[in-house]
């Protein structure tokens, strides 16, 4: 059994032989933002989960114009092909591609395996930046149907639907309020939202060379607990990033046609004063 | 109490640098970060690596004869950013007495605006590495 959309996949020896395509661009988006500049795959650009996505000032994106202006400066069009990968299993790949599609552009594609699987493959990285001539880009207004807001988070919450809890068992338990180490993206209260199942984002991959594991297992995981193609699909971890390789794998390799991601997630929810919370 | 003499000198280079210029001290930095000396490995093994997401660092402390603490790191290449900000601070504080390490302020470095180069978020992994530098110098105090 195939993936629903596999048009939204290729493999590193598609970015191999497309490396030179001028109707391509390859965006590499890491957790850790030295790993760009020590290499990368040839003529591929960075972008960056905090400083290039997130908007300077408010907690939120950049805008519909930053977009836009982000995309030119990168030599992007309309009509460019965009394959994403990065550093961690392509969490935040998947990040970008979701920030992308929020803002409209068609032609995304996630490098299956990330940068894990092309250094496996000894194949190359250089140190050199690339620089494109500037395009004319126009994004479109943002598509609210693959976000979700505390709201309406609460709202889904309260009616029971269908919401994915994707960080480790700790922090859905409420053992753990944080990442050790990372104090500052902590949470005030630990726990998760009620109703929400936990599939931590991993299981959806392989863990030997971060690729997505085959549909049949992707099926047994999120229908295993009820996590069904007719549902209504919220996803959220801490931060929205890793919620969005959840979001990414339901959406495309499954076909669930309605799958938002929660990016306000727990540094949000277990700040909010009132919100339920389930232990 | 001052910042040991070698750590505030690399946040006084750090301070006069362009954002590039940043970023390529950071790399090296990461580079040069030496692997854990083997005589760690078994007690390496038996640690419990931190779960998802974290970068796990492991950090060893050694006290001195002269009472100076050296300190050994095992961080994996696919996190350059924390393997750079470690090495940091091994070459500033190795051979310093757990008092000094103890009395670095936390925002050390804020003088450094690192924030320009490396997302202000991974920068929690810089305070992280210190206070966990600090916790081990405070058990070898006391040895």
């Amino acid at each position: 059994m195939s993936y629903a959309h596999p048009e939204y996949l290729v493999d590193t020896e598609w970015v191999a032989k497309h490396l030179t395509d001028p109707t391509v661009r390859m965006i590499e988006s890491d957790e850790d933002p030295l790993l760009y500049p020590m290499g990368h795959i040839q003529g591929a650009v960075q972008v960056d989960w905090f400083s290039t996505l997130q908007h300077p000032v408010r907690r939120d994106f950049v805008t519909k114009e930053q977009f836009a202006e982000m995309c030119s400066k990168l030599g992007i069009g309309n009509d460019t092909t965009v394959v994403f990968y990065g550093d961690k299993s392509n969490w935040f790949a998947c990040y970008a591609l979701w920030l992308f599609q929020y803002y409209g552009h068609q032609n995304v594609k996630i490098m299956n395996g990330g940068r894990i699987k092309w250094e496996q493959e000894k194949r190359p990285l250089v140190r050199e930046t690339p620089s494109y001539a500037k395009t004319t880009y126009s994004a479109k207004d943002a598509d609210k149907s693959i976000r979700a807001f505390r709201d309406e988070v609460l709202t889904h919450s309260n009616a029971r639907k269908p919401l994915v809890d994707v960080r480790s068992p700790k922090e859905f338990t409420g053992e753990m309020l944080h990442m050790p180490n990372y104090p500052q993206e902590g949470a005030t209260r630990g726990g998760h939202i009620p109703g929400a199942v936990s599939i931590p984002w991993s299981q959806a991959v392989n863990e030997a060379d971060a690729t997505f594991k085959p549909t049949e297992e992707l099926v047994a995981l999120y229908e295993g607990k009820n996590i069904k193609a007719d549902g209504d699909v919220i996803a959220y971890c801490r931060i929205g990033e890793r919620s969005s390789l959840t979001w990414f794998v339901l959406k495309y390799l499954l076909g669930y046609p309605k799958v938002k991601n929660y990016d306000g997630s727990w540094t949000e929810w277990g700040n909010l004063v009132d919100a339920p919370i389930e232990k | 109490m001052p910042l040991p003499t070698k750590l505030q000198e690399i946040v006084d280079d750090f301070a006069g640098m362009s954002r590039e210029e940043k970023i390529e001290t950071l790399i090296g930095y990461a580079e040069s970060l030496p692997p854990l000396p083997e005589r760690f490995k078994e007690q390496r093994a038996k640690m419990e690596p931190i779960p998802e997401c974290m970068t796990p660092v492991f950090l060893f402390g050694e006290k001195q004869e002269d009472g100076g603490v050296i300190f050994h790191f095992d961080i994996p290449p696919q996190s350059p950013t924390v393997q750079g900000l470690a090495c940091i601070l091994a070459t500033g504080l190795n051979g310093c007495k757990a008092e000094e390490i103890l009395s670095v302020p936390a925002d050390f470095f804020a003088p450094m605006n690192l924030e320009e180069a490396i997302s202000g978020q991974r920068l929690n992994g810089f305070r992280g590495v210190l206070a966990h530098m600090k916790q081990t110098a405070a058990n070898l105090l006391n040895m």
